[in-house]
């Protein structure tokens, strides 16, 4: 059996097809030439949006490596609390003993007085305070409570609030606040990255925009001829929009090296702070997704600039 | 076919370049639009090819009204002529081939297709040899002959072709013109703006002389003397 010949239309179509394929690649192709006829003008507007974009991408860093020493440093929250000097060891033991017994403690360590001097003695700068005290010791008796895993912030505070109740208690320490601050304070960082990435970005969409327009401006003999000869505006915007999308994918390539650049040149006293405090910081480099989305993110914005600007232009043309 | 009918066109500031202007041109017929400078010519022409729209009346190429052709007819419409203007209006940055080769490329044509018919183009104007050079090297009339295959390479059914002799010395006018007379034999509408008379004389076809935007004379080929 013979294959039947496509209808008339349906070659036409694929005709239609694969001659706007065919422009797609030229298209592609000459607006690049065109980038690279003009090195100067085309690494300036990349280099502009490159520095754009690597701005909130070294925020980005800046903060996750702050949360992650957060969350390094405050893996247990521990309430500290003073007995006042005048309690003896068996009153803490036992007051201890009480505090374990509540559920919304996990844990309950008694440091006594002699600890305190000798975690006090290694410190930089007191081991000559603490010889100084001869055989006194001014420290009292301190518990550090645990508070159960998952508890919220309302329930530590009070827990915070009945443990400052007790009699025999001089003054309680709790160090889950600092991460609470901390939590809120990377909560205002976040927020101020996102919205500095907007406006960057706002801010990389109009130099698109605006090389591209002058792009257009300065061919709108060309554009008139190719209207003239029936191009429809598809066709004409076409090498303006991958225009935007080459400067947008370099900014963006340039921005993600950038990033790189900044990682690598805060590698050093990074590992040294995490040397510092035992290897439990766990500072980390930017996701090699990330890297690989603000090239395409960036793309797609050198895209939307050149299609808002290439439409105003062309209408005006038409 | 070229038709209209109770055409006039007003332009912003009150100047009226065309007035009440009905004429038909058959389809494979040619014909020469003249008057003085001022007389409507390519307003005439600018009208065809939707450059402008008209203020009154109805005009219809190749049996569609141009009134209903919307903003996004318009490439479709020009799709379906040939242009040629005095200034040739060639890109300067492409080769002769590629200037040619822009119709087709604009239609959709696949690459093959379209190499061939810019060949047989170039060919028909005689500048086949020319098609890797850049317009910049070539004469005034070659840069028009140019033109004139950019215009013919998509086979259009109507050539409209303003003052393409214009800058022209006569013997390389009458020699487009005779392409032009070619391009009627072959079965496509052909009218040409021009006001040289000697010229027009020469070509015995259809003259419709214009006015201050009015029809104040339509000669036939083979009255004109």
């Amino acid at each position: 059996m013979t294959e039947k010949a496509a209808p008339r239309s349906e070659r036409s179509q694929a005709r239609r097809f694969a001659g706007w394929r065919e422009h797609h690649g030229w298209s592609a192709a000459a607006s690049l030439r065109r980038l690279g006829g003009r090195p100067l003008g085309t690494l300036m507007t990349v280099a502009v949006l490159g520095l754009a974009l690597a701005l909130p991408l070294a925020f980005y860093l800046l903060l996750a490596n702050v949360q992650s020493m957060g969350n390094a440093l405050g893996q247990n929250p521990a309430v500290s609390v003073f007995l006042k000097t005048d309690q003896a060891g068996a009153q803490a033991n036992l007051l201890a003993g009480e505090l374990r017994g509540r559920a919304d403690v996990a844990a309950v360590t008694v440091k006594t007085p002699q600890q305190g001097l000798d975690e006090l003695a290694t410190l930089q700068g007191f081991s000559g305070a603490v010889h100084a005290l001869d055989d006194a010791n001014p420290l009292p008796w301190v518990l550090v409570v645990q508070p159960r895993t998952g508890l919220d912030a309302a329930a530590v505070d009070k827990l915070v609030e009945s443990l400052r109740g007790e009699r025999a208690v001089d003054l309680v320490q709790d160090s889950s606040q600092w991460r609470q601050r901390l939590d809120a304070l990377l909560d205002v960082g976040h927020r101020a990255v996102l919205v500095l990435a907007g406006l960057l970005a706002l801010a990389a969409l109009l130099v698109v925009g605006n090389t591209v327009r002058t792009d257009i401006a300065s061919r709108s003999e060309e554009i008139g001829v190719l209207m003239l000869l029936g191009a429809s505006r598809a066709f004409v915007r076409r090498p303006y929009l991958y225009a935007g999308i080459w400067y947008g994918l370099f900014g963006g390539v340039l921005a993600s090296l950038l990033a790189m650049a900044i990682e690598l040149a805060l590698a050093g006293p990074a590992a040294e702070l995490d040397r510092a405090y035992g290897g439990r910081l766990m500072l980390g480099a930017l996701p090699w997704w990330l890297l690989l989305a603000v090239p395409l993110a960036a793309a797609v914005l050198g895209w939307v600039g050149a299609r808002l600007v290439s439409a105003w232009q062309l209408r005006k043309a038409a | 076919m070229i038709r209209f009918d109770q055409v006039s066109k007003r332009y912003e500031g009150g100047h009226e370049a065309l007035s009440q202007l009905s004429f038909e041109v058959a389809a494979g017929e040619m014909a020469f639009v003249t008057g003085h400078s001022g007389a409507g010519k390519s307003t005439l022409l600018k009208l065809i090819a939707l450059i402008e729209r008209p203020s009154h009346g109805q005009i219809v190429v190749e049996g569609q009204s141009l009134a209903k052709v919307g903003r996004g007819g318009i490439p479709k419409l020009r799709r379906r002529l040939g242009m040629v203007f005095q200034d040739h209006r060639l890109l300067m940055d492409r080769t002769v081939f590629a200037n040619v080769e822009l119709p087709l490329t604009i239609g959709g044509i696949a690459p093959a297709e379209r190499s061939r018919r810019v060949r047989a183009a170039l060919e028909k104007v005689g500048l086949l040899a020319y098609e890797r050079q850049l317009p910049d090297s070539l004469s005034t009339g070659e840069q028009q002959r140019v033109g004139i295959a950019r215009a013919i390479v998509a086979r259009p059914a109507v050539l409209i072709a303003d003052e393409p002799t214009g800058n022209l010395d006569p013997q390389l006018a009458v020699e487009i013109m005779g392409l032009f007379a070619e391009f009627q034999d072959i079965g496509t509408t052909v009218l040409v703006a021009s006001h040289d008379l000697p010229l027009i004389k020469r070509m015995h076809k259809r003259v419709v002389v214009l006015d201050h935007g009015r029809l104040v004379a339509d000669i036939p080929g083979e009255e004109v003397l």
